[in-house]
C-alpha cells in the first residue's frame, strides 16, 4: 500500500526513493526491537538496584530478603534475548527492608 | 416632546432616514446604565470593527490588536500519514515557534513520535542534534512511580530524528499530546534551542516526557518534519509564531 505524507496541508504520495528509504528505516527499527527492550529492562533494573543501595551502607546490616531481592534483580536479564522474554519476565518483589 | 426632557420613554428608537442613528455630539459621553448592551458588531469612532459576532455567541472577527502575541500559522492533520512537514511560514518573523501536538496516534504499537529539521539551502532532515531527556512515569495500579533520565532518547551530535515520546501505544484510546518550542529558527548566527514537553500513553501508565537540546547549526531552519519511528500516524499538529 503506498504511503502518503502531509506537506503544508497537502497529502502527497511518497516517491519510490522515499518509499525505499522509509522501508529501510522501519526495517532497522524492527531489527532493534529486542535490543531496545533489553536496554529498557536493564535501565529499570538498575534504577531498582539504586533505590536499595542505601541498605548496603556501612552502618546498616542488609537483611537476607533484601540481599536475595538485589541478587534476583542482577540475575533478571540473564538468558533473556528477545522482547518477548522481557515482556514475560517476572520482576522480584521488593521486601519491606 | 420637550427638547429638554430628562427622561424619554419609548420602546424603539430608529433613524428618521437612512440606517444610522446618532446619539450625542462630539465631545459628549454616552453612558449606558443598562445591565447589558446587545449588538453583533462593536466599532470604534472611525467605523472599524473591534468585535464581530454571528449573533449566536461565536465571534467571527476580532481586531488584530487582541491576542496577536501568539499567531496560528498553520494546522495540519495526519490521517494514516507517513509524516507531516512544515516547509513554509518558518523564517525570522518570530523568535519562537510553537508546535502543538494533539492526539498523535501511531498505527504501530510502542513507537516514538519524532522530529528533524532541514537548514536553508540544505537537503534532507538530518541536522546535528544534542539533547537530553527526562521522564516521569506512574502506573494505573500505582506499582511504579519513577522519575529518571531517559538514556534512549538523548543524542550527542546525532542526526537521527529526535524522539519526543517513547513507546507510544496504538490503542484506540491512546495517544501522545504535547508541544515543542523552537527558538531562533530564522537566525543565521545562533544554534537552535528547543524544548519538548508531552504526555505519552502506553496502556496502563502516564508518562511525562521532557526533552531539551539544540540543533547545532547556525544557518536558518525553514523545514520541520514530524513522523513516527516506524509506521504511519493520525493526529493534528499546529504551528504558532510567538512574537
Amino acid at each position: 500500500m503506498p504511503r502518503f505524507k502531509m506537506v503544508d496541508g497537502v497529502s502527497i504520495q511518497l516517491t519510490s526513493a522515499e518509499e525505499t528509504a522509509r522501508d529501510n528505516e522501519e526495517a532497522a527499527w524492527a531489527a532493534g526491537e529486542d535490543d531496545r527492550a533489553l536496554a529498557s529492562m536493564r535501565e529499570d533494573r538498575n534504577r531498582r538496584l539504586a533505590d536499595t543501595d542505601w541498605y548496603g551502607s556501612s552502618d546498616l546490616t542488609m537483611s537476607a530478603d533484601m540481599t536475595t531481592y538485589r541478587q534476583d534483580l542482577r540475575d533478571l536479564p540473564s538468558g533473556k534475548t528477545t522482547k518477548a522474554h522481557v515482556d514475560a519476565a517476572t520482576w522480584p518483589t521488593k521486601p519491606a527492608a | 416632546m420637550s427638547d429638554q426632557a430628562s427622561t424619554i420613554m419609548v420602546n424603539t428608537l430608529e433613524p428618521q432616514s437612512g440606517t444610522t442613528l446618532t446619539v450625542g455630539k462630539t465631545g459628549q459621553n454616552l453612558v449606558v446604565n443598562a445591565d447589558s448592551l446587545k449588538a453583533n458588531v462593536v466599532k470604534d469612532a472611525g467605523g472599524n470593527a473591534i468585535f464581530t459576532s454571528d449573533g449566536s455567541g461565536t465571534l467571527s472577527g476580532v481586531n488584530s490588536a487582541f491576542g496577536s502575541a501568539v499567531v496560528l500559522i498553520q494546522s495540519q492533520t495526519a490521517s494514516n500519514s507517513a509524516s507531516i512537514s512544515f516547509t513554509s511560514g518558518i523564517d525570522s518573523t518570530y523568535e519562537e515557534y510553537l508546535f502543538k501536538f494533539v492526539n498523535i496516534n501511531p498505527a504501530t504499537n510502542e513507537t516514538e513520535f519524532t522530529f528533524q529539521v532541514n537548514a536553508t539551502s540544505q537537503s534532507g532532515y538530518n541536522e546535528e542534534i544534542t539533547s537530553s531527556a527526562m521522564k516521569a512515569r506512574y502506573t494505573e495500579n500505582g506499582s511504579t512511580a519513577v522519575w529518571e533520565y531517559a538514556t534512549d532518547m538523548d543524542q550527542n551530535q546525532g542526526t537521527a530524528y529526535q524522539w519526543m515520546s517513547e513507546d507510544t501505544g496504538n490503542e484506540a484510546d491512546a495517544s501522545y499530546s504535547g508541544q515543542l518550542h523552537m527558538y531562533n529558527l530564522g537566525s543565521t548566527s545562533k544554534v537552535k534551542n528547543f524544548i519538548v514537553r508531552g504526555q505519552d500513553d502506553l496502556g496502563d501508565q502516564a508518562k511525562d516526557i521532557s526533552v531539551a537540546g539544540f540543533i547545532n547549526v547556525t544557518a536558518a531552519i525553514d523545514d520541520v518534519q514530524f513522523k513516527m519511528s516506524s509506521g504511519n500516524f493520525d493526529g493534528t499538529i499546529k504551528m504558532y509564531g510567538i512574537k
